[in-house]
């Protein structure tokens, strides 16, 4: 198999100690490397968290790191030659960021003629398949996005999710700087996220984000303690600033995001006696599954990694306490280092159907099949290992948009508690919202072992008597109270005003217009008629509150706010 | 398919409608339950009234730090800055000791009232902690159950009293061992979070509301998305949750439990029990136990939170005098490394001892000593006690239940248990 190849650019490693490595990892200044246009030094962004360092020794959490373009100079990649045309097309994709349209030349689907959702709700076939997409590849829609969304058609609505620079986030940004939280503290950190699940209009991007939160796992419980739960924050911006980055710059930087040396004890590797947490772990959950390596290459690669360590907020590569001995790595033999074993791990046959079948069953369906995975396999194989690439791939598939993927998932913790207010367009402080994907069994920045969460595997897994109870219960906190705990200050959604903007002037209006964006849409009549009829039986709210709709015709408001909590509290809507 | 409690159980009777299919390990269980309950009805009738509490150690405990061969030179040889001093050693006899911070749980010993098997493992061990979880919970060998061996016997129970706590899982999400296609485990993470909180403005404290609720899910097209899952989850938590509360409302321990998820945990069960909410299964889960770095006070801490939990727990039932029926056992992925590495820690092992509590147990050490000399190739311990062996012993001597039938196997037993 391949020996370690000078001649590839991403991963050049001339052997004079102490140098400073650049963002990519490569040395600064280094000659021969065929810079032009290429590789280039990062623009040091401003993020909250630590000041980057003047001149950084080696990808630093909270950098931003633009994609790197597949390198130019047609090297072969595992012994594989390139071609100029693919180098060209892949490098447009990552300097674009994702998805230029044409470049990949866009298959254009048309889902009605591939039996897709217009063979479901052929009169609100839009909905369906709008709703289904935001609540994928996002987390779900208010009445405003389904419209928007819809209007862009499904690719156009593709495009503009993976097309995330080119929307501005600003807003949200501003709005969480007001809320002056503390970034320091994990409650905190997990409304901040929470916030922007609810009010991103970068959904994808968010939803990515989360998607390697539950990958390449770390806990707040152990990054070193509260004075550094900050790290988490730091390594939640990595993650976000490469979602769709290629995986190599993913674990580059990964590998050497503090939270994740802390976690996995990499920090504590010495090069005379390297700990293995990480190296197993690497391979077991992060690239190739359980029966692609033994536990020789645990320890091999073990030896491989050390060097790293964390410095308060950051990183920094040591070079003399790399372990310089020769090491056999997954049938590789070389006195190899971080760089090497991301180089080996990315280009292994195991990793993209791995890393596939991870993708498929968060975004698509359970249980995928070869069939299902390839056009994902070949999509990182070709892109030189671009996300984007792969996600374009995944959601302009058929089986994304099959009958089999639609409401195929339970809602996960934070789809059902981001959604629901994400939806109902709710723009309070979110202080109640971190207890609640906790007690529903996901504490975000708190994955429940280095797996991550068994739900993401088998959505089912959220379910049980418990988390079904919590889940009606935030409901009832979001319409009805300020909590049973009495800590939530949000106002209970105003339904009149609600009435009012969209001229509701009956309880099947009511029904409709809810259902339109919470449940695509879909309700039957008997179902519907049951609302309906809730809604419309007499009765008098205690406190004596009513909803008068605009035919002039008055409701008690415990009927009211009891129909949408019953649309809300639904099988439909646990669904994702 | 879908298999309603009520449907299924009308009378006290198991009924099956023609035409209706059940998944092979239901009838299993069923036969099984059967069977039992013709061979010896007084050892069934008992077998009613136990309990078993399965705590899990999440991680990979360090088994050689918590049952100590103290004689042993290899032990400190191999452990030169993690090998427990003799001096601070819990003596229970003259080879064997416990982690100091396990103090809380000598009184159980020196009252006969703690058995340790040693050296429980199975072939062919996997490092990994999801293989070697699902190994543990499932029985499959190669890793990829899905069916827990607690939620097959669970499963197998004809249930008369219809009580809907007959196993009961404390935390957010049902344990693997726990897991069933029939019957969904009430997973409790706290008891006053257990309810439906009703609307203020509705006269009737929501009860139109929630019947609406039950309508719209047991009309829901049975042929839908996860419908058997969804309707069996509410029908669930309906008729638990009225019963969990009043429990709790008059339930008072009898001791202090202390702090931590845990001890709170263990609470929740000692209320099952002491109000008579027909617990047959407990099961909690202490995590942490992953020490691949500096390992000694992460250790003692566990140790500490471990013996405290489960001491007040066997107190608080002693107190309310339901210690006669329940059975703790402990179990954990796997021990680790027998050498300490290079961070003050250890790394993924193999075989380890398991603890059974109570005062149904008899006391003393069971199984073999692994040996520290003659380790496999990666350094690790070689297992003596396959540990379905273990769960064998409480199943047939302690639950009633036909061990051979939800293991899909024979296993010998242990005797830290008496025979039936």
């Amino acid at each position: 198999m391949n020996v370690n190849n000078q001649d590839d650019d991403l991963y050049n490693q001339p052997t004079e100690p102490r140098r400073k490595l650049d963002v990519t990892g490569r040395p600064v200044g280094a000659s021969g490397m065929g810079n032009s246009g290429g590789m280039r030094a990062a623009p040091v962004a401003a993020r909250p968290g630590p000041t980057p360092q003047a001149t950084p020794t080696g990808p630093v959490s909270g950098q931003v790191i633009p994609p790197t373009p597949y390198p130019q100079q047609g090297q072969k990649q595992a012994g594989r030659p390139v071609s100029r045309r693919k180098l060209l097309g892949a490098a447009l994709l990552g300097m674009a960021g994702l998805g230029a349209v044409g470049v990949a030349g866009g298959v254009a689907l048309n889902l009605a003629e591939n039996g897709g959702f217009a063979s479901l709700f052929h009169s609100a076939a839009s909905n369906a398949q709008t709703g289904h997409l935001l609540r994928r590849a996002g987390f779900g829609a208010s009445p405003a996005e389904m419209q928007m969304y819809k209007s862009l058609g499904f690719e156009g609505a593709v495009d503009r999710l993976l097309n995330y620079q080119q929307v501005s986030d600003d807003a949200l940004e501003s709005r969480l700087k007001a809320l002056n939280l503390n970034l320091n503290r994990p409650t905190d950190q997990q409304r901040w996220w929470l916030l922007r699940m609810a009010w991103t209009q970068r959904p994808l991007l968010e939803k990515m984000t989360l998607f390697w939160h539950g990958v390449l796992t770390s806990s707040f419980r152990k990054v070193g303690g509260k004075n550094f739960f900050m790290r988490m924050i730091n390594q939640n911006q990595f993650l976000r600033a490469h979602a769709f980055d290629t995986f190599d710059n993913i674990l580059l930087g990964i590998t050497a995001d503090p939270a994740m040396l802390f976690y996995l004890d990499l920090t504590k590797s010495r090069k005379n006696h390297p700990n293995e947490n990480y190296a197993r772990e690497l391979m077991e959950l992060f690239t190739l599954g359980l029966g692609h390596y033994t536990q020789q290459d645990v320890s091999e690669g073990a030896a491989a990694l050390t060097g790293w360590h964390v410095d308060g907020l950051t990183s920094r590569y040591i070079p003399a306490d790399h372990n310089n001995l020769t090491k056999h790595y997954l049938g590789q033999t070389g006195n190899f280092d971080y760089r090497d074993v991301v180089r080996i791990l990315t280009n292994h046959p195991a990793t993209p159907w791995f890393l596939a079948r991870k993708l498929f069953t968060f975004f698509v369906y359970e249980n995928p099949s070869t069939d299902d995975l390839k056009p994902l396999v070949d999509s990182y194989v070709e892109s030189g290992h671009n996300m984007g690439a792969v996600m374009r791939t995944l959601l302009l598939s058929p089986q994304f948009s099959s009958q089999k993927a639609y409401r195929a998932r339970i809602k996960s913790p934070t789809e059902f508690v981001a959604g629901a207010y994400r939806a109902l367009e709710l723009q309070g402080s979110g202080l109640a919202l971190p207890t609640m994907t906790t007690l529903m069994g996901q504490a975000l920045f708190d994955p429940p072992n280095v797996a991550g969460w068994p739900g993401d595997k088998v959505s089912a897994l959220w379910l049980n008597s418990g988390t079904w109870m919590t889940r009606l219960n935030y409901i009832d906190l979001l319409l009805v109270r300020s909590g049973a705990t009495g800590k939530e200050q949000a106002q209970p959604l105003d339904l009149q005003s609600v009435v009012n903007a969209n001229r509701i002037d009956s309880p099947e209006k009511f029904v409709d217009y809810y259902a339109s964006f919470l449940l695509d849409g879909a309700l039957d009549s008997d179902r519907r008629s049951l609302l309906v009829d809730y809604f419309s039986t007499p009765d008098v709210s205690r406190g004596g509150g009513q909803v008068t709709l605009t035919s002039g015709k008055s409701y008690p408001l415990n009927r009211v706010r009891g129909t949408l909590y019953l649309m809300m509290a639904s099988p439909e809507y646990q669904l994702n | 398919m879908r298999l309603s409690r009520r449907a299924l159980i009308k009378d006290g009777l198991l009924v099956v409608s023609a035409g209706m299919m059940m998944p092979a390990i239901f009838s299993r269980g069923v036969a099984s339950a059967r069977a039992m309950s013709l061979e010896g009805s007084h050892f069934a009738q008992a077998a009613s009234e136990r309990t078993l509490i399965v705590v899990q150690m999440a991680g990979g405990n360090d088994g050689l730090n918590t049952v100590i061969p103290f004689t042993d030179p290899l032990y400190h040889q191999m452990r030169p800055t993690l090998a427990i001093p003799d001096a601070q050693v819990l003596m229970l006899d003259t080879r064997l000791g416990l982690h100091p911070s396990l103090k809380a749980l000598q009184p159980l010993w020196e009252q006969g009232h703690l058995a340790i098997v040693e050296g429980v493992g199975y072939p062919n061990q996997s490092l990994s902690h999801f293989q070697a979880m699902d190994i543990w919970q499932t029985l499959d060998l190669s890793g990829n159950g899905s069916e827990g061996w607690l939620g097959k016997l669970v499963s197998g129970w004809v249930d008369q009293d219809g009580h809907p706590f007959k196993a009961l899982d404390v935390g957010v999400q049902t344990a693997q061992a726990l897991q069933s296609i029939s019957t969904p485990v009430p997973t409790v993470a706290s008891v006053n979070a257990y309810r439906v909180y009703p609307d203020p403005a509705d006269r009737d404290a929501s009860n139109a509301r929630m019947q609406a609720l039950m309508k719209l899910y047991s009309s829901y097209p049975k042929t839908s998305p996860y419908a058997a899952l969804l309707d069996t989850t509410a029908l669930n938590a309906q008729d638990g949750s009225s019963q969990l509360l009043q429990a709790d409302a008059t339930y008072k321990p009898a001791v202090t439990y202390p702090t931590g998820a845990f001890a709170e945990g263990l609470k929740v069960l000692a209320e099952a029990i002491v109000q008579g909410l027909g617990l047959r299964v407990g099961y909690v889960t202490l995590g942490g136990f992953d020490t691949h770095a500096n390992q000694q006070a992460t250790h003692a801490a566990l140790m500490q939170a471990l013996a405290e939990g489960l001491s007040a727990f066997y107190n608080d039932l002693v107190a309310h005098g339901k210690a006669d029926n329940v059975v703790v056992m402990t179990w954990s992925e796997f021990g680790r490394r027998v050498e300490e590495n290079g961070s003050l820690g250890t790394d993924h092992g193999t075989a380890a001892p398991m603890f059974v509590l109570g005062k149904p147990i008899n006391k003393g050490i069971y199984g073999e000593p692994p040996s520290l000399s003659s380790l496999d190739s990666n350094g690790n311990l070689k297992y003596t006690v396959d540990f379905r062996s273990v769960y064998a012993t409480v199943l047939d001597r302690w639950l009633g239940a036909s061990s051979k039938d939800v293991l899909g196997g024979s296993y010998s037993s242990q005797n830290f248990l008496p025979q039936p």
